[in-house]
């Protein structure tokens, strides 16, 4: 039995070359100065920590282990024998988790750190719901109110996710709302509007500002964020009783994939081990920044209310078709995975949806677990790299999340 | 040449607001800093806040000329520092550093060389020992540390930390523990520590956090228009030196 772990992990300071500094544009006010005024305070030393390793706060690791971390690495025999090569295949899940997905790493100490600010409320945008989930889930055990706004695609489609989030007290709006200026102005344009997580990202930020006591918190993108996941790699690590050939996740802003990868790529960049393992992000062909994406500085969200940082990116305001896979329709990754891709570290693919959810199928058949849409990018990937590695070889991937709240996902596949 | 331990710089942009006033300036800086940051007016100055922007799109002259109109920095300070953006002049590092040269500054710190034109550090190392300057680097708090290590081993005049993510934008970053941690990796190169520096209590623990030289720029040129007031600001932040 392993211990949660104790400390965080900061890759900037390992990576082959520096993160460009985040930017202001040449018009308006500074974005970099807004963040004092949006974001917990702890959480913007985070984003500028020059440590390797960031303490994780006693109060932070209870709730950790009371919401089952470290969570459960486990072989997925089924899967092995139906692809029938005698590829080892590892997952770890972190569907586990009360909200059914990673994002309870992070959600529980951005909402401490907010908390201990003396913030009355926390807001946040969601795209398929785990994050607007966890945040309600942490929300509801820290003692602070929530609000999210959901990209209205998947407010209509998954029903019960904003119902879970509402058990928890939290309000949750379809994005665009008529809540902020953003969502008027979006609504205006554009009345069917499905939404976009740039987007959802904008509304939360102007609701933030628009009232007292309130702290933005983000779901992915920013360093600090994946920098909370690594909890799962440094887990992952003490695990897996063989060195894997391939670590796979899958990438919306990059927050599960780092939070697996992080750990294992540090120390092969350290010269301290997994000296023959690869990495290999998987997008959606939704939002197909790694593979299709401009490396410059853009804005996180599209309102450009957030400082411009250098990421892969196909511009703000691309709104992605809808997908299943809500959680990957974001137009730009992390600025540490976009360097990693850059720098030919991580590999990078994207799949349809529908290639995406049949692989999901074969998982649900063979190992018990219907994974989330997004997770099933992962699995494909996994599937298809698997049919063409050799005997013995050893695969890992990051079961992010579970695909129970994704029923009109299935629907068609099944 | 080097810097005296610990120390007090300020940066200013050349020829901001006029020729004139800039000259003024250093006139009456004189004996009050111990080492000067020349900013080389750019139309993109990106990685500076909205303060020293101004300067940069204000400023009478620009780009190498602007730092020609004084001929001997050495007159103002012992340890007259060029600071522009190396995007300018990808293709003439040679020029800049002989204008640099030819004005008695003693090295030309790019900020954005390590970001984005790392594979340029060899070239411009070699430009400024050959022009009898020396190399000097900024870095950000998140800058690797094998990076890091292998600049300070350039024996560079010293290393520059922005302490936050841009020129005089305050952020609560604990500021002390990203300067030990990255004392501890340089050794004894020289530590220069700037951004958003404001009052002698900041001046004073950031030396004690193991900085060597502290930097000010945002705060000076916010009271520029008074120069009586400025010169008072440099005063008021030497106290912060032990």
């Amino acid at each position: 039995m392993i211990n949660v772990p104790t400390h965080w992990y900061n890759i900037a300071v390992d990576l082959p070359k520096p993160l460009p500094p985040p930017m202001d544009p040449y018009e308006g006010e500074s974005r970099i100065a807004l963040l004092n005024r949006i974001m917990p305070s702890e959480l913007l030393h985070q984003e500028f920590t020059a440590l390797q390793y960031v303490p994780i706060p006693e109060e932070v690791r209870d709730i950790y282990a009371r919401l089952g971390r470290p969570t459960p690495l486990r072989r997925a025999r089924g899967l092995e024998r139906l692809i029938g090569n005698g590829v080892k295949i590892y997952y770890k899940f972190e569907g586990a988790l009360p909200g059914g997905s990673h994002k309870l790493n992070t959600a529980v100490p951005q909402v401490y750190y907010a908390f201990r600010d003396g913030a009355k409320e926390v807001a946040t945008e969601t795209g398929a719901g785990q994050w607007g989930l966890a945040v309600s889930i942490a929300a509801a055990l820290i003692g602070v109110k929530a609000t999210v706004f959901m990209t209205k695609s998947s407010f209509m489609s998954k029903r019960q996710r904003v119902l879970f989030m509402r058990t928890y007290g939290a309000t949750v709006y379809p994005s665009p709302s008529e809540v902020t200026k953003y969502g008027i102005e979006a609504l205006k344009a554009n009345p069917n509007h499905p939404g976009s997580l740039g987007l959802a990202i904008s509304e939360a930020i102007d609701y933030t500002l628009q009232g007292e006591g309130r702290r933005y918190i983000p779901g992915s993108v920013l360093e600090f964020v994946l920098m909370h996941q690594t909890v799962i790699g440094q887990e992952a690590i003490e695990q897996i009783p063989e060195e894997p050939d391939l670590v796979v996740g899958c990438v919306g802003g990059g927050s599960n994939f780092a939070g697996l990868t992080y750990p294992f790529i540090g120390a092969k960049l350290r010269g301290e081990g997994f000296e023959g393992t690869r990495f290999l992000a998987v997008e959606s062909k939704a939002a197909p920044k790694l593979t299709q994406g401009r490396y410059e500085y853009d804005f996180p969200d599209s309102g450009g209310l957030l400082p411009m940082i250098r990421m892969l990116t196909l511009g703000h305001n691309y709104v992605p078709p809808p997908s299943h896979a809500a959680g990957l329709r974001y137009h730009g990754a992390a600025p540490s995975l976009s360097l990693l891709v850059r720098e030919g570290i991580v590999e990078a693919r994207a799949y349809t949806q529908e290639e995406a959810l049949e692989a999901g199928v074969m998982f649900a058949r063979s190992e018990g677990i219907v994974p989330a849409p997004e997770s099933s990018h992962a699995i494909r990937a996994v599937i298809d790299e698997a049919r063409r590695m050799p005997k013995g070889s050893v695969i890992l991937f990051n079961l992010s999340g579970h695909g129970l709240l994704d029923p009109d996902a299935y629907e068609r596949v099944s | 040449m080097g810097i005296s331990r610990p120390s007090l710089g300020l940066y200013l942009t050349a020829t901001y607001p006029s020729v004139r006033h800039f000259i003024e300036v250093l006139n009456g800086v004189r004996g009050l800093v111990d080492f000067l940051e020349i900013g080389i007016p750019t139309g993109n100055p990106k990685y500076d806040g909205p303060v020293i922007r101004v300067t940069h799109h204000g400023a009478e002259l620009k780009g190498l000329e602007a730092v020609k109109v004084v001929d001997d920095y050495g007159r103002y300070s012992r340890v007259p520092v060029l600071m522009g953006y190396v995007a300018d002049y990808v293709d003439s590092l040679n020029e800049a550093a002989s204008v640099a040269r030819s004005v008695n500054a003693v090295s030309i710190l790019f900020p954005d060389l390590i970001f984005d034109y790392p594979e340029l550090i060899d070239r411009y190392v070699e430009v400024m020992v050959s022009n009898g300057l020396r190399p000097s680097f900024f870095i950000s708090s998140k800058t690797p540390y094998k990076l890091v290590k292998r600049l300070s081993e350039y024996n560079p005049l010293f290393i520059y930390l922005g302490l936050y993510a841009a020129t005089g934008i305050k952020l609560p970053i604990y500021v002390e523990q990203n300067v030990t941690t990255i004392r501890g990796i340089i050794g004894d190169t020289f530590l220069v520590v700037g951004f958003a520096v404001n009052n002698p209590d900041m001046v004073k623990s950031l030396i004690k956090a193991g900085a060597d030289g502290v930097v000010v720029g945002t705060a000076f040129i916010q009271r520029m228009s008074n120069l009586e007031s400025a010169l008072s600001l440099l005063k008021w932040l030497r106290g912060g030196l032990p």
